[in-house]
């Protein structure tokens, strides 16, 4: 009888060492799952208290990366939508705060699907994809986590990741951009776990900056995981179009950190040759006035062009990204076009340049087999309203036949109205009728539609959309576009994650009303979760995005509001605003030096609406 | 019908396949004579050799300047090394002759450096550094020489990502044996070295510390390749906890840079 139990015992075994044995080569062979706690027995103030100002030793921050953190003022801080700013990944990583890790496996076949980190600071869940699931396209959302695919090499878990939002590679303002990617190595030995990140940024870092963190493993759950965040008024009275910075060279912390640890202040500012043996001996015979250039921008030179990988699609296709409930995005046509379905005909927000627009027809004939019954326009700008034509023409708006529009006589003022059971209701705000008239835009592709001030509502398959009036921001007819129920806004060229915006001065647009528009933005969000997620914003052109994205544009476009003011106050040309370089601190992000719309353009549409203040629209 | 009966005619052929297969595989294995294990050289599952240089990324202004006496944030230092970093003075080691106190074996690898590692013979690893020509050996085995000067001796090993899966169960070997997972690590356990100092202030470690490293290497996209030391400080003396650091280095085509220099105090 003894053999019964050794067999009851000895059969499972079996089964379990084969299914290890034939799992083990090609899956699992490093187990991070459990609970962790970071060492921070290196950089441990800045990690814990928190670092200083102008203290970038040891990261390989261009010029850009250098100007844009000496502007940074900790009061930005205080701002209603950076309260709850999460930390990016590698900061996150890095940060003091304990960490859970879990695997998911698939029930049905034990395959390693993803690897989840939970981080107790800003409360960061982290998913590592396991399965070979490709990276999401460049037109879908960033998050402070990002998007993260790992597998096994040698002995260490690999992880690429790309979609992060901006943020800090340390809390002093050092920034990390939007097009950062993280390619990171994670060893263990024993219960001691080493995280090793090499953040490679196209924007603000001139080579890739390698950290590592050490982790402890627990034996047990740290407990005190939330990390909530609610954002509130901080500073009363403030007007909405202020952001705190520091104008270049202005900076009055910049020589704190220096001072306080005795190291030549040159040193605390250096870039990448910073990080190599023989940085102290290399720096002694830098100058005081060799310093001192290093606070602001080198001023007479050319602009930086954008760092940035163009995230739009120029394959000939039309691409649809799913953005919330029966809302989509519609990437490939130039400017972006959103789409809504239901039971009743589509709503269509811009309609593209109009080179793919039989595609673009076809794509929402997939979304749904209603007509395109409504088509609003953020803009007169030809690369929203070029398909409006043949979009128009192939929907049709069956709330018409049989209405008061119906009796009116072809060629009256509504336009195409006069045939509604053939066409799609085009809407806009009254001077892109103006514009588009002026301009002889065929008329079939003018709006007919038009709405004069403040808003337009109209419910429609379920829910409330309103176009809201955003006067002389990128023109003087732009709408933003809400989908209420879905809460997805749709920008147009207010907001974009490509160029500086687009201030079209000749069309009515001016800094203000974009200050004032991306504001508006803004006053109509709210997030899910640390300053991501909720409301869904789609650009006019670019990605997919949130608040976060559009409080960063906003902030760039008030902080270089802020430098022109000043210079304008000091009496500058508009030669010697563009000479100063007021914008080399976003170059590498936004800027161009040819195309249709240059930094140059930018800045002399900024300092020319700053002193003529746009006025009405001719012909209104 | 009896229990073993029941598992007899349910599983038997089951249990002899896997008993085949596992008698079958562990045959293979053992097939003629055994080969004689590989040399630490030839059984090396990462090539750490060639030229490296300090990314001085982490600990910036610790370890790129001297940073003032008794500074020793992040150090989990105890009050007898608070006291003795409270009384560094770099004339006093200069007039010593003790210049190398922050390029011994604990100290050496935090220190701006280029590294140039080879292999002494099949089984030494050779690790010099350009800052303070230190030269630190590796040895494959139990720890030999008496040790004593700056950096002590050090005894190496190639670490497998994780302990052997145990496939055995209730006390039964079934002669499976999964194979070791590819990659690892270079351990260095490190110990008898003279004291010194973990930083170049003065903050220090002492005769009875045991320094444990591991060593790994990982390729970039692009060709690039890290150096990653992983050190855990353990000293009873002035510690109250172990030390860990994960120093990086970035690998080098050639020796360009490479500068021997001698050690400073300052």
């Amino acid at each position: 009888m003894k053999i019964i139990p050794s067999i009851l015992q000895v059969f499972p075994a079996l089964v379990l060492s084969v299914t290890l044995y034939g799992q083990g080569r090609t899956a699992l062979d490093v187990d991070i799952s459990g609970y962790w706690t970071p060492a921070l027995h290196e950089d441990g103030l800045e990690r814990g208290n928190g670092p200083e100002i102008a203290d970038y030793g040891g990261f390989a921050l261009n010029d850009a990366g250098r100007l844009w953190a000496l502007s940074y003022d900790p009061s930005r801080v205080t701002l209603r939508h950076h309260q709850c700013d999460a930390y990016v990944m590698p900061y996150q990583m890095r940060a003091v705060g304990n960490f859970r890790t879990w695997e998911e496996r698939d029930p049905h076949t034990q395959q390693l699907i993803a690897i989840d980190v939970w981080a107790q600071t800003t409360e960061g869940h982290r998913v590592i994809w396991m399965d070979g699931r490709p990276h999401p396209p460049a037109w879908a959302p960033h998050s402070f986590t990002g998007f993260s695919t790992g597998r096994f090499v040698g002995n260490a878990l690999t992880i690429y990741t790309t979609h992060l939002k901006q943020g800090w590679l340390r809390r002093n303002g050092s920034p990390e951009s939007d097009q950062a990617t993280v390619t990171e190595f994670i060893v263990r030995h024993g219960d001691h776990l080493t995280d090793t990140t090499v953040v490679t940024d196209p924007v603000f870092l001139s080579e890739p900056e390698v950290r590592s963190n050490d982790y402890v493993r627990q034996p047990g759950d740290h407990h005190v995981w939330l990390y909530a965040c609610d954002d509130g008024e901080e500073i009363t009275g403030r007007a909405p179009d202020v952001v705190p910075n520091y104008p270049f060279g202005k900076q009055p912390f910049a020589r704190e950190y220096s001072q306080k640890y005795k190291l030549p202040f040159v040193a605390s500012l250096a870039g990448a040759e910073s990080i190599y043996p023989g940085f102290a001996a290399k720096i002694k015979t830098v100058t005081e006035a060799e310093t001192l250039a290093k606070l602001q921008p080198m001023p007479n030179r050319p602009s930086e062009t954008s760092h940035a990988p163009d995230p739009e699609p120029h394959d000939g296709e039309i691409h649809v990204l799913p953005v919330r409930e029966n809302v989509y995005m519609l990437v490939g046509d130039a400017g972006n076009i959103v789409v809504q379905t239901g039971d009743q005909g589509a709503f269509v927000v811009d309609t593209g340049a109009g080179k793919l627009s039989d595609m673009v027809i076809a794509a929402i004939r997939r979304l749904s087999p209603k007509p395109i019954q409504f088509i609003a326009n953020t803009s007169m700008h030809a690369e929203h309203v070029g398909g409006n034509a043949k979009l128009a023409a192939a929907g049709s708006d069956p709330s018409l036949p049989g209405s008061f529009f119906d009796l009116q006589a072809p060629g009256a003022a509504t336009g195409h109205l006069a045939d509604p059971a053939h066409h799609a209701t085009m809407m806009a705000q009254n001077n892109v009728v103006i514009r588009l008239q002026a301009a002889k835009a065929p008329e079939e592709a003018v709006p007919a539609d038009t709405y004069l001030e403040e808003r337009r509502r109209k419910f429609h398959n379920g829910e409330l959309i309103e176009l809201f009036y955003e006067p002389n921001a990128v023109t003087d007819g732009d709408s933003i576009v809400h989908f209420r129920h879905s809460d997805v806004i749709a920008a147009g060229d207010v907001f974009t994650t490509t160029q500086y915006p687009f201030i079209d001065l000749k069309n009515g647009g001016s800094v203000q009303g974009e200050i004032k528009a991306l504001n508006d933005i803004l006053n109509r969000t709210g997030y899910e979760h640390e300053e991501q997620g909720g409301t869904y914003i789609v650009p006019g052109h670019g990605y997919l995005s949130d608040e976060h994205e559009v409080v960063e544009y906003r902030d760039m476009v008030v902080i270089v509001r802020d430098r022109v003011q000043a210079m304008i106050k000091a009496g500058a040309t508009v030669e010697q605003v563009q000479a100063a370089r007021v914008t080399a601190d976003y170059d590498t992000r936004y800027g161009a030096n040819s195309g249709p719309w240059t930094t140059a353009n930018f800045v002399e549409a900024v300092y020319t609406s700053l002193k003529q203040p746009p006025g009405k629209v001719s012909g209104r | 019908m009896s229990v073993i009966r029941f598992f007899a005619s349910r599983y038997a052929s089951s249990i002899i396949v896997l008993v085949a297969s596992a008698t079958v595989y562990a045959q293979g294995r053992g097939r003629g004579a055994p080969p004689p294990p590989p040399t630490p050289r030839a059984g090396a599952p990462i090539d750490i050799t060639g030229y490296w240089v300090s990314l001085v990324t982490e600990d910036w202004r610790y370890r790129q300047f001297t940073p003032p006496k008794g500074d020793y944030e992040s150090v989990p230092i105890n009050p007898a090394g608070k006291k003795v970093a409270g009384d560094w003075d770099p004339a006093k080691d200069e007039a010593a002759g003790e210049q190398c106190k922050a390029y011994g074996a604990a100290g050496i690898m935090r220190v701006p450096t280029r590294l140039h590692i080879t292999w002494q013979d099949d089984n030494t690893l050779k690790l010099e550094t350009d800052a303070g020509t230190q030269t630190r050996i590796f040895r494959f085995g139990p720890p030999q020489g008496a040790g004593g000067d700056w950096q002590g001796v050090s005894s190496a090993s190639w670490d497998r990502p994780r302990a052997q899966i145990a496939t055995g169960f209730g006390g039964i070997d079934f002669g499976f044996e999964p194979p070791p997972a590819p990659g690892g690590s270079l351990k260095v356990v490190t110990s008898k070295m003279k004291p010194g100092y973990l930083r170049k202030n003065g903050v220090p470690y002492g005769a009875s510390t045991v320094m444990t490293e591991y060593f790994d290497r990982f390729d970039l996209p692009g060709g690039d390749a890290l150096l990653l030391d992983i050190s855990e400080v353990n000293d009873p003396e002035y510690l109250a906890q172990p030390f860990w650091t994960s120093t990086h280095f970035k690998k080098q085509n050639d020796a360009s840079g490479w500068n021997p220099t001698p050690c400073s105090s300052r």
